[in-house]
């Protein structure tokens, strides 16, 4: 037995038995169960918004945490996943199972050409390249959705109807004092779907492909000496995580039946997926849980504390200037984090245990 | 025979690629739109030659730039509000002392943006020299702290750009109409790309901050503090933004917080076009990116921007690094 095999298996002994284990179930259980024990839409609006966002987070965290390159258009594919789940079902009203599975099909098989081809022709120099051309697409991709009105409906979005039991005012009935409406129905099915997301994004870094990223990841020069064509396995990876970040676009637009450019392309969404992979920590696919829960409840949050703070100071105007522009906050925690933190939560409290452990 | 045309074809074709536009568009038309797309280039270079030059000399992704773009516009309305508010030099008639308050009102914008670059580096870049990927999380944080100061203090609204009195309107010469400010514009533009060559190329200053991107150990055995020059360096950087924020903001006739972040992305493709850290790279790019521009945006006003991405794909599938790609 080698090394590497002697690894794994004490790994696999020690897999349901680790707290990080129990964690991870206690998790799903609370996700499953968010329908039934909370009765405010409010609520479920925020949870579901941490899963779509902790799937869409770990699909970035392949390309940035696990390949080790920059992209600063991964919203590009969410949003190409909602406008044509949009354009489907709002601007052709082709209302039904079937076109929206066509939907999704076809923005993943766009997602993956497109980033292949920004992949083979800005990777193939310097890694940082990338990171310029992708934002410079994504600002394209925005600009194009605002002006194409015929297509895209321009700024005011494309808000749509969803078939049979996915609609909002569907109802299924009572079934033990709980109501079963479309809602929830689409709840599930989006948790479904982010699961088996987060499953293939699991296999697919701790699979051969995915060693071969981290190698690239923590030594470039290496992995070339050792013949991997590098700059392959990275345009295979962008476009895994591309082709994942559509399918979380599209599940986005059918939870909140409406899409603008303002609402899945805009380059303050970037931040915010750039802020919960800090937060999370880069190179851990369960950080991005935490660092979309953290983001998300403070978003939920802070629109309580505006009130709060106006209430306390009446009259001063700097005061709620400042109360108002919580992205300034934002700004000022990324540095704050990347400095201090620079493995986010998850990395950070794995690094506290294993040195808890060694000693 | 044949050496001599191999010479020349490179030049040939781009003159003809520019000159095409004339098929389809009445040479008076022609004139004012190449008019005017010569002066969005020589902006566009402004802010693009800040960022080539910051990521060419200190290797820094600055996306903070933009914000330091939007700073530059607003001191310079601020300042040029006031100081008209005093003097009343804007709204004269003589054109001397419209230059002179226009001028002011870049200066100050520049410099104190200068500061602000100062600030920025020594208090966030400077700890993360030498990690890319440190530096796009901490510039973006950067960007986004910049930005909301700009609503803090001015207030989210757009504002309406004061613009000089001789500075609207235009000429007309021969039949052709040529807007006053763009010929400002490109005037100003060159000046400043002629004034950072020279002091790049010419002078010992630039001399050591060239040899400090080639070998930063032997520049400080010399005896020379290269951090010093890398502040500099980004100081310059700042400012260029700043004018560039500026002179956009009286082009467009208004600001807004976030004008930054659309400029940008045009800067981020001349800089990648002309090459990083080169500027006549930047000035060439600038121009292709601001003349394709127009001449296609009058044609079909929808593709514009298309055309600009185009280019973008066509060139670095040529040339990986860029038209010039030495740092020159």
């Amino acid at each position: 037995m080698n090394p590497v095999q002697q690894f794994r298996s004490t790994e696999k002994k020690a897999r349901f038995r680790s707290p990080s284990f129990f964690l991870r179930i206690i998790l799903l259980a609370f996700f499953i169960f968010t329908p039934l024990l909370f009765r405010s839409f409010e609520v479920l609006d925020v949870v579901l918004k941490i899963i779509i966002f902790s799937a869409l987070v770990a699909s970035y965290d392949v390309i940035l945490g696990y390949t080790g390159i920059v992209s600063l258009g991964h919203v590009l594919y969410f949003g190409i996943g909602s406008y044509f789940v949009g354009i489907f079902m709002g601007k052709l009203g082709w209302i039904s199972y079937s076109h929206l599975a066509l939907s999704f099909l076809i923005a993943i098989v766009i997602s993956g050409i497109l980033s292949v081809l920004i992949g083979l022709f800005s990777l193939r120099i310097r890694a940082i390249f990338f990171a310029m051309v992708t934002l410079a697409f994504m600002e394209f991709a925005f600009i194009l959705s605002s002006q194409l009105r015929s297509i895209t409906g321009g700024d005011d979005g494309i808000s749509f109807k969803l078939p049979g039991i996915l609609a909002v005012d569907y109802n299924l009935g009572r079934f033990l004092g709980i109501e079963f409406t479309g809602r929830m129905v689409s709840y599930y099915l989006i948790l479904i779907v982010s699961v088996i997301l987060f499953l293939l994004m699991l296999r697919f870094v701790h699979s051969p492909v995915g060693r071969v990223l981290q190698s690239i990841r923590d030594n470039e020069p290496r992995s070339i000496a050792l013949g991997y064509r590098t700059y392959l396995f990275q345009v295979i990876a962008s476009s895994f995580a591309s082709c994942i970040a559509a399918v979380t676009g599209g599940c986005y637009a059918i939870w909140v039946c409406y899409v603008s450019p303002d609402s899945s392309l805009n380059v303050s969404i970037m931040v915010d997926v750039l802020l919960m992979v800090i937060v999370g920590g880069m190179g851990t696919l369960y950080g991005s849980i935490y660092g979309a829960a953290f983001l998300m409840i403070t978003r939920a949050f802070l629109p309580k504390l505006q009130v709060l703070i106006a209430s306390i100071l009446p009259g001063v105007p700097m005061a709620t200037r400042l109360s108002e522009r919580w992205l300034f906050y934002f700004g000022l925690l990324f540095i704050i984090i990347v400095y201090f933190f620079p493995k986010g939560i998850v990395g950070t409290v794995q690094e506290f245990f294993s040195r808890k452990k060694n000693n | 025979m044949d050496d001599q045309f191999k010479k020349w074809a490179p030049k040939f074709i781009v003159v003809g690629i520019f000159l095409s536009p004339l098929l389809l568009i009445s040479p008076k038309t022609y004139i004012t739109l190449t008019i005017s797309g010569l002066a969005m280039g020589m902006l566009l270079f402004l802010v693009a030659s800040g960022f080539s030059l910051i990521f060419g000399f200190l290797s820094v992704l600055n996306l903070a730039h933009g914000a330091l773009f939007t700073w530059g516009a607003y001191i310079g309305f601020s300042a040029f509000t006031l100081m008209n508010k005093w003097t009343g030099w804007g709204g004269s008639d003589s054109i001397f002392s419209n230059i002179a308050i226009f001028l002011l009102a870049l200066i100050v914008a520049g410099l104190l943006v200068a500061i602000l670059g100062i600030i920025t580096e020594r208090l966030v870049i400077r700890p993360v020299y030498g990690s890319h990927l440190f530096q796009i999380f901490i510039t973006v944080g950067a960007m986004t702290v910049m930005e909301e100061l700009i609503r803090i203090v001015w207030g989210p609204n757009d504002e309406v750009m004061p613009v000089p009195l001789s500075f609207m309107g235009s000429w007309d010469l021969f039949d052709v109409v040529v807007s006053k400010y763009p010929l400002i514009a490109i005037i100003i533009g060159f000046i400043l790309y002629l004034a950072i060559f020279t002091i790049l190329k010419k002078t010992k200053l630039g001399t050591i901050v060239r040899a400090g991107v080639e070998n930063p150990e032997m520049v400080q055995v010399m005896g020379h503090n290269i951090y010093r020059y890398f502040t500099g360096v980004f100081a310059v950087g700042s400012a260029l933004a700043a004018i560039g924020g500026g002179m956009w903001a009286t082009f467009v006739k208004s600001i807004h917080p976030a004008m930054g972040g659309e400029v940008i992305i045009f800067a981020l493709i001349v800089a990648i076009i002309g090459g990083l850290g080169s500027m006549t790279g930047s000035v060439v790019g600038a121009l292709l990116v601001g003349l394709s521009y127009n001449y296609v945006a009058y044609l079909v006003p929808k593709a514009a921007l298309g055309i600009t991405m185009l280019l973008l794909v066509i060139i670095l599938s040529i040339r990986p690094t860029g038209l010039f790609p030495e740092g020159t």
